[in-house]
């Protein structure tokens, strides 16, 4: 099934709208990605830390408890978080046909978030951490994240509330879902940790939240930029609404359960770990029913992939939320994570999701989105290349690396009378093996950092067509054009 | 879009999280910051006298509030768990040096109440190092807790362990490092961490 091709009044509109949206939303990506550079390049030093300890010896700023956490909370708050806050704001308008309002109250609020960003790096990093994963900044910084998200996100209610055409898009619903869960998320962590009455049930809290982060916030963005770009860039619908929605709401009930299974066997009821590790088993029919409805829209014109760095991207992300929904109701198996926990694999879990399949869609939707909003196009294709098969190899590296020295390591400490330091020693090359990945990734994002900045200094490709994969610029007016596919 | 409509699915989309986030979460949460200490019962014969579990008394040490900032601060809980788990989890009772059963030793499963003394229960992201849930009972002196910070090698040839030197000056005498108060207060700290109290009986079932 084709999807009606637009009139030149709806290419208009969306000119329009584009145009509104170009100085907020490249505000955010571009600061997202500069964070993504930073926090990409902090995950390499501290695996090399962590393989070679004796590095930086007695330097208080580059021990493996300051750059670690640094590198967690600006991957997130810096990169992830403003990449999925730019997506939303253009998304939404564009699927409600509402122009982007307040420009500069977004671009304030914006500076916010990042002030924000940069507080808690500083704190973290000069020894006021809590370590708390991905809340180690203080106390009292939580209320600056708050306050830019509301002030920010707060825009996306109206602009859904006020649709004007009848139909009714499954990435909206997931843009919503997104938009209201997150604060709760973030609010209901940060009160009940800060408050501190029950020290066991702040570190289950903590749990929650990061698991609720990635199943609540960063799978709803994706999974909304997922449902847009694949039928926009293939011409047809969705393969099957109804999944669509069975599946949203398969999520939507299962998500906020999940976190616990992370300490199976730690201080809390036993029911706690067991409903958290059945939730991460239920949710797979609902991720798998996500992923084969994207996949079977794409029946037929698969040769789009090798054209279209949007498609490119979302369906390698796409995949890799299948992946990491695999390895965590796996891991939340008390036969295989028992022994995984506390091991790298977690590490490379928690990677996997923010920058496998988080990231990998974030990509996918800015190679879409910017040069809309530019009026330009992407400098090179063979750039656009080597930013995702570097990032392709970075994190396939990670995750290999950390599942293997994960079980090796849990493998070790799982032999009661084996000396501790066993599995340290064994691990160490699964460790170069996560520096290697950090590695990797990082030339990726300079790459990609590069070509961003071109864009947003007006130094993008002025020309008709759009940048391709495997096709000379500017030749073709599309990839389906390019692919042969009607 | 109808606005009843949206207003259903908001409270569609609420519901579907309010159940989880007020059973796993919030319930829980104030249950165990309300949960009294648990008393003996008759006739139990407890070290000291003591009287209820948890004792606070038992997990306070010195300038330890500080000490554990300190922990907080230089990420130790990035490497080192504080969780002794069930043996269906893993052997974490049973290995030689961490109070083992075998040898007869102290060691139990770790309960909230453990942590009673702190905001917040450093359980750790992974397991680098080893547990420090009774490293108090491993490493009993400060001078040796100094020593492990300053050189952790000289302790085991083999250990991961960055040097925390940072912790230290040098000593005006010429050989040696001086602790700051940061370095003695995290020693205080880590002396402090013994999670082996006792347990009532009333509660003990599963030991």
């Amino acid at each position: 099934m084709t999807v009606p091709q637009p009139t030149p009044e709806d290419l208009q509109a969306r000119a329009e709208i584009d145009r509104s949206a170009r100085y907020p939303v490249m505000f955010f990506f571009t600061s997202a990605a500069a964070w993504l550079l930073f926090a990409t390049a902090l995950g390499f030093l501290s695996s090399l830390k962590l393989r070679f300890p004796e590095l930086w010896d007695g330097c208080a700023l580059m021990g493996y408890g300051r750059l670690f956490p640094v590198h967690f909370n600006a991957l997130v708050y810096g990169w992830a978080m403003q990449a999925g806050i730019g997506v939303m704001l253009w998304l939404m308008a564009r699927l409600t046909r509402s122009r982007l309002q307040h420009p500069v109250a977004l671009i304030v609020s914006g500076h916010v978030w990042n002030a924000g960003v940069a507080l808690a790096v500083v704190a973290i990093w000069t020894g006021a951490s809590r370590s708390i994963p991905l809340l180690d900044f203080p106390g009292w910084l939580w209320p600056v994240f708050a306050i830019s998200y509301a002030m920010t996100v707060v825009w996306v209610v109206p602009m859904f509330h006020s649709r004007r055409n009848g139909l009714f898009y499954i990435s909206e619903l997931y843009l919503i879902g997104a938009a209201i869960w997150f604060p709760w998320i973030f609010l209901t962590a940060n009160l009940l940790i800060n408050k501190g009455s029950a020290p066991a049930m702040g570190a289950g809290t903590n749990a929650w939240y990061l698991s609720n982060l990635i199943y609540f916030w960063m799978a709803p963005v994706a999974l909304a930029v997922a449902y847009y770009i694949i039928p926009k860039i293939s011409g047809r619908a969705i393969y099957s609404y109804p999944l669509a929605q069975a599946s949203f709401w398969i999520l939507a009930v299962l998500a906020g359960w999940t976190g616990f299974a992370r300490f199976m066997g730690g201080p809390f009821p036993a029911w706690m770990p067991g409903v958290s590790s059945a939730a991460a088993i239920f949710i797979l029919v609902g991720i798998f029913a996500t992923v084969v409805n994207l996949m079977l829209t794409l029946k037929g014109c698969s040769k789009l992939w090798e054209y279209s760095p949007s498609l490119r991207f979302t369906v390698m992300g796409m995949l890799m939320l299948a992946f990491y929904a695999v390895l965590s109701a796996l891991s939340s198996t008390f036969a295989f994570g028992k022994n995984l926990q506390f091991s790298h694999f977690v590490a490379g879990l928690d990677a996997l999701a923010i920058y496998g399949f988080f990231s990998m869609t974030m990509f996918g939707a800015f190679y879409f989105i910017v040069p809309r909003i530019t009026g330009a196009e992407w400098p090179s294709g063979k750039r656009i290349r080597s930013h995702f098969w570097l990032s392709t190899y970075g994190i396939a590296t990670l995750i290999g690396f950390t599942l293997v020295g994960g079980i090796a390591q849990g493998g070790d400490l799982a032999v009661w009378d084996r000396k501790f330091s066993v599995s340290t020693v064994n691990s160490l090359a699964y460790v170069a093996g996560r520096g290697i990945a950090w590695g990797l990734i990082v030339w990726s994002n300079l790459i990609f950092l590069h070509q961003l900045a071109l864009m947003f200094l007006g130094k993008g490709r002025k020309s008709a067509g759009p940048t391709l994969i495997h096709a000379e610029p500017g030749v073709a007016a599309s990839a389906r054009a390019v692919a042969d596919v009607p | 879009m109808n606005s009843n409509n949206f207003w259903k699915l908001l409270a569609a989309l609420g519901l579907a999280f309010a159940l989880p986030w007020l059973t796993l979460i919030v319930l829980p949460y104030v249950g165990q910051s309300q949960a009294a200490p648990i008393a003996y019962g008759e006739g139990e014969e407890v070290d000291g006298g003591l009287a209820v579990y948890p004792d606070r008394t038992l997990q306070s040490h010195g300038s330890s509030d500080y000490g554990r900032k300190i922990y907080a601060a230089e990420g130790c809980a990035y490497c080192h768990t504080q969780v002794v788990r069930p043996t269906y989890a893993g052997p974490d009772m049973w290995r030689p040096g961490w109070g083992g059963r075998e040898e007869g030793g102290f060691a139990r499963e770790t309960r909230p109440q453990d942590y009673a003394n702190e905001a917040y229960a450093p359980l750790g992201y992974q397991r680098i190092g080893p547990d420090l849930s009774n490293v108090g009972h491993r490493i009993t002196t400060a001078e040796e807790m100094h020593r492990h910070l300053l050189d952790p090698k000289s302790l085991d040839p083999e250990s991961a362990m960055p040097a925390y030197r940072h912790l230290y000056t040098p000593s005006p005498f010429g050989k040696g490092y001086e602790p700051t108060p940061k370095a003695i207060a995290l020693v205080d700290y880590l002396l402090s961490l013994k999670k082996d109290q006792v347990l009532p009986a009333s509660l003990s079932a599963t030991n």
